[in-house]
């Protein structure tokens, strides 16, 4: 297991009332597998998946990278596993505007001496090896899907962590992120997709199924 | 980087600079300003400051209008002299005459001394060690008279003829010649020394001088009266020094208020760019990395607007020098370029901190906060 949560429970205070997001998720991901998790709205998928990502805290389980307990990380350890192991591709992209699309790719690691020129490769991988000085402005919602894939990739992580990827993309710009998605899993990095998609199924070697902060 | 996101927004960027501007401006022309009342005061005083002036006691009951026929005699000369060691002593003789010259004629003060150099400044012709046979005429009474080098004016009943119109003398100066007539010994041979001037090398030894004078002469009566400039100058600078303290702390408000700005400006970058910082987070990158890049966004901000208004701050400082000390390139004084250097480093420093705390609270955002939207 590259990425797992046991017995993971997530509540969050607000005032007088808990609200328990996760109770109890036991979750993994293989190196090389594609794994969807489907759910309706507020079922706590993106909180799982933050939780996986080391972007939030459970407030109770474990959560492993490698094999290894990273549940009580302080800030610069989690940012440092998270370089080291994830990658993060999001709904909206988030890309940098005034950067281009070759920078953006670069960005995770300007501050630790650059990509040295993997930033170009992976944009060459996505199909966008003719965008690399384009800003996202001129980009279409595929294209800058793929760069937040090239980007997601630049640290070589072991896991891509993908919250609803097709969410603002067309049926076919879709599949071609998808299948996107597929070929990196097949060259054994492994994948966890957040969505309500059932196209995603298509493509995912296995589904599962969040319902009420658990995984049925 | 840093540099890109500022330009990324540039009339943001411009206006925050453009404040920073203007308070560089406004503290390194005050105080640029200020230093130069300072030097215009000091040139305009020249070396009053190391004079002292000894002349004779005034006779309490005599009142008004009996004090310029009181003479020093030769034996309180030679006091002066005797305690004066070391500085240059010149006695003066005064006495009213006619000067006539063409046609006009008027009644003026006649000053004799035994060295003119040591006193008095030539604009025209020259001031000669010792004058025999010609005079010295006052700037003022030159011009009234168009009296000119080489002139013949008859003093009483001798003619003279003009060797150097004299340099306006400030106020200040125990012998004031603007309106007068400088001339030799021999023709005030009876008249008595109305006033010693001493000249020492720097206003505390003038001071000193001063009470020796005091004491040595008057030890039994009031004989001597000692006049000097160098307290009264002191309090002069000293108020000077107070005007520019104030110039720089008006100049320090507006700077602030550029440092508000800054922040503002700095505050909004960061919430406008939360997921971008948010996703950077989530990326890997570190949140002293973000804090740095924030800061070194302020801290551009700061120098760039820093560096510019030094620019015009030298020219308005340029200005102010050529128009009060008729010499623009006077800026370039090392009091002057203290203040340019203190208002940049102001400025970064204001920037700084102005950018401290929006960097602080974007870097210490959770990602997650801020990618929720």
């Amino acid at each position: 297991m590259i990425a797992r949560l046991e017995n993971v429970v997530k509540r969050y205070d607000s005032g007088d009332e808990t609200l328990t997001v996760l109770e109890g998720v036991d979750f993994g991901v293989e190196r090389g597998e594609f794994v969807t998790v489907m759910g309706p709205s507020g079922c706590g998928k993106t909180t799982m998946l933050n939780i996986l990502g080391l972007l939030d805290e459970p407030s109770e389980g474990t959560v492993r990278l490698d094999g290894d307990d990273v549940t009580g990380l302080d800030d610069r350890e989690r940012t440092e596993a998270r370089k080291r192991f994830v990658g993060f591709v999001f709904q909206y992209f988030y890309l940098i505007p005034s950067l281009t699309a070759q920078e953006n790719v670069e960005a995770p690691t300007v501050f630790s001496g650059g990509s040295g020129g993997r930033a170009g490769e992976l944009l060459e991988k996505v199909g966008l090896g003719d965008r690399k000085e384009h800003k996202p402005a001129e980009l279409s919602g595929g294209q800058k899907q793929r760069v937040a894939i090239a980007r997601a990739l630049v640290n070589s992580p072991d896991v891509i962590l993908a919250d609803e990827p097709t969410g603002n993309l067309d049926k076919e710009t879709g599949d071609e992120t998808l299948q996107l998605i597929r070929d990196l899993c097949d060259e054994g990095v492994g994948v966890v997709a957040v969505t309500h998609d059932e196209r995603i199924k298509d493509y995912s070697d296995r589904d599962v199924e969040l319902d009420d902060g658990v995984v049925l | 980087m840093a540099r890109r996101n500022l330009v990324r927004n540039p009339l943001r960027s411009g206006l925050a600079c453009f404040g920073i501007v203007i308070g560089v401006v406004a503290i390194a022309s005050l105080g640029i300003l200020g230093f130069t009342l300072q030097a215009g005061f000091t040139q305009n005083m020249g070396d009053v400051a190391n004079q002292v002036e000894v002349v004779p006691a005034t006779d309490t009951d005599a009142g008004f209008g009996t004090v310029t026929s009181q003479t020093l005699t030769d034996r309180e000369v030679r006091d002066v002299r005797r305690t004066a060691v070391g500085a240059t002593v010149t006695p003066v003789k005064q006495q009213t005459v006619d000067i006539s010259y063409g046609d006009t004629s008027a009644g003026r003060n006649a000053y004799a001394v035994e060295n003119p150099e040591a006193l008095f400044e030539a604009d025209e012709g020259r001031v000669p060690a010792s004058l025999s046979s010609g005079v010295l005429v006052g700037s003022t009474f030159a011009d009234q008279l168009e009296i000119n080098v080489g002139s013949a004016v008859t003093v009483d009943n001798s003619s003279y003829r003009v060797v150097g119109v004299l340099a306006e003398e400030p106020w200040t100066a125990p012998v004031n010649p603007n309106f007068n007539i400088v001339v030799p010994e021999t023709e005030l041979r009876d008249a008595g020394y109305s006033r010693v001037i001493v000249e020492e090398g720097s206003a505390s030894a003038a001071n000193e001088t001063a009470q020796d004078i005091r004491e040595s002469m008057n030890r039994r009566e009031e004989v001597v009266e000692v006049q000097e400039n160098s307290e009264l100058i002191e309090q002069v600078r000293s108020q000077q020094r107070l005007l520019s303290l104030f110039l720089i702390a008006v100049g320090s408000i507006s700077l602030f208020v550029a440092g508000v700005s800054i922040l503002n400006v700095m505050l909004m970058s960061t919430v406008e760019r939360r997921e971008e910082i948010g996703v950077l987070r989530a990326v890997g990158v570190q949140r002293t990395s973000v804090l740095k890049i924030l800061l070194a966004e302020a801290t551009l901000l700061g120098f760039v607007g820093g560096a510019v208004g030094v620019v015009v701050s030298l020219l308005v400082g340029g200005v102010i020098n050529h128009f009060m000390l008729d010499d623009a390139l006077m800026v370039l004084r090392p009091g002057n370029l203290r203040y340019l250097g203190m208002a940049l480093g102001f400025a970064v420093g204001i920037s700084l901190l102005s950018g401290a705390y929006p960097a602080w609270k974007a870097a210490n955002e959770r990602p997650v906060e801020a990618l929720r939207g």
